[in-house]
């Protein structure tokens, strides 16, 4: 496989939530608005990305029974890291994920990498592929963010775009079913819809 | 696949434990003082808030010693004044975890300015007490009875308040702080305001 297609598969027909549906959990929870979004997207990216590179530098040492347990004390590692620096240096933005920082452990993305990918292949491309698995993760979750704050709350990152465009005027009404996480999950399904429409081959026989 | 030894895995086990454990201590032994710089300094912008003082988190000491007045209790609480009123702290729990806030009160007991937070309630649900849209909410609502979120509130109603869409058990949580900042505030205050009337020679409710 080239390193590109490291980057670029999870982009598409290697996406971590509509092919893998890994993290779906983390997905629901922290998309009602943008900005959340955002800063959990880049913190999983930053964890998937590391972890994979630590495992993959330590793969040929880890003893194959204890090997989760070794893969989850390096990510809860990072992530108390990401935690303790976001705390440090994005103090409102910690605030406002409040437990999502500490609930990557948990996200499926970051152990299903390890477990695939970083256990058996080198450094680079284990990295890339972290990057590229956390970027997948990233583009759908920022979808969603963008979709519920815009039609549940009216605003975009904070800003009353709705209330700007004068639609409220008009007697248009915030859908407050968007703000709920069943509706996240019907929106990943409608993500997961398209994109299997478009792509054929990921639809099983 | 390679075989390896007990002996080993507990080695090694426990020189990865090791190693995971002294980094995070440095780690957060380091940052530390900045989370906490940080979480003072937070306190500071929120009772400034309540009273309309937009603090960054760089100028809080300066404009805190400028606008509060910090009063030591006989009881070893302390009493918050600004020019014009107290400000009254307010401690709950919601879902997840602690609330807590800050209402800014006249000396009527109505709400000049309200503001809230939380410790880890639901981003974009419960997570919305933090917001000024929600703070908001409270001016002109007077703590001499209990206020109570309710969705449809009547907005006229100076002891009622739109909870938050989706956010129902923290909005119940920050009507139990609500109720709690009524007994050890507000009953007083009714009290003195009622003596306050009999002094006056008008009539009373209560």
């Amino acid at each position: 496989m080239k390193k590109i297609d490291l980057i670029k598969l999870p982009f598409n027909k290697q996406n971590p939530i509509t092919v893998q549906v890994l993290g779906v959990c983390s997905c629901l929870a922290v998309t009602a608005q943008l900005k959340p979004a955002v800063v959990m997207a880049l913190s999983v990216t930053v964890v998937v990305a590391l972890s994979n590179l630590i495992i993959s530098l330590l793969r040929k040492s880890i003893p194959p029974r204890i090997r989760i347990i070794v893969q989850l004390v390096v990510v809860s590692m990072l992530v108390v890291l990401v935690d303790q620096v976001l705390k440090a240096y994005m103090y409102d933005v910690s605030k406002q994920l409040s437990v999502f920082v500490g609930l990557i452990i948990t996200n499926c993305i970051v152990m299903g990498r390890l477990e695939a990918f970083a256990m058996s292949n080198p450094p680079l491309p284990s990295l890339l592929d972290g990057i590229g698995n956390g970027l997948g993760y990233s583009i759908v979750l920022v979808t969603l963010g963008f979709v519920r704050e815009l039609l549940g709350s009216g605003t975009l990152w904070g800003y009353p775009v709705m209330e700007k465009i004068g639609l409220y005027n008009i007697g248009y009404e915030n859908n407050g079913l968007m703000i709920m996480p069943p509706m996240a999950l019907i929106l990943v399904g409608i993500i997961i819809w398209i994109h299997r429409t478009r792509n054929k081959d990921l639809q099983e026989q | 696949m390679k075989k390896f030894s007990n002996r080993y895995i507990f080695v090694y086990s426990t020189i990865l434990v090791s190693v995971v454990a002294v980094v995070l201590t440095v780690v957060c032994t380091g940052l530390k003082p900045l989370q906490e710089r940080n979480a003072r300094a937070e306190t500071k912008q929120m009772i400034l808030k309540t009273i309309g003082v937009e603090a960054s988190r760089d100028n809080a000491d300066e404009l805190y010693e400028q606008y509060i007045k910090e009063e030591r209790l006989s009881d070893g609480r302390s009493l918050l004044t600004f020019d014009g009123g107290r400000i009254i702290p307010l401690q709950g729990t919601g879902l997840w975890g602690p609330i807590w806030g800050y209402l800014a009160l006249d000396d009527e007991n109505t709400i000049v300015g309200a503001v809230f937070d939380h410790k880890g309630e639901t981003p974009g649900l419960g997570g919305e007490i933090a917001t000024d849209k929600f703070a908001k909410r409270f001016i002109g609502k007077s703590i001499l009875q209990p206020i109570v979120l309710k969705k449809n509130a009547d907005k006229s109603s100076p002891y009622e308040v739109d909870a938050i869409s989706g956010g129902t058990m923290t909005s119940n949580g920050v009507t139990a702080m609500l109720a709690k900042a009524y007994d050890e505030y507000g009953r007083l205050a009714v009290v003195s305001s009622a003596a306050d009337t009999i002094e006056d020679g008008k009539e009373t409710d209560r």
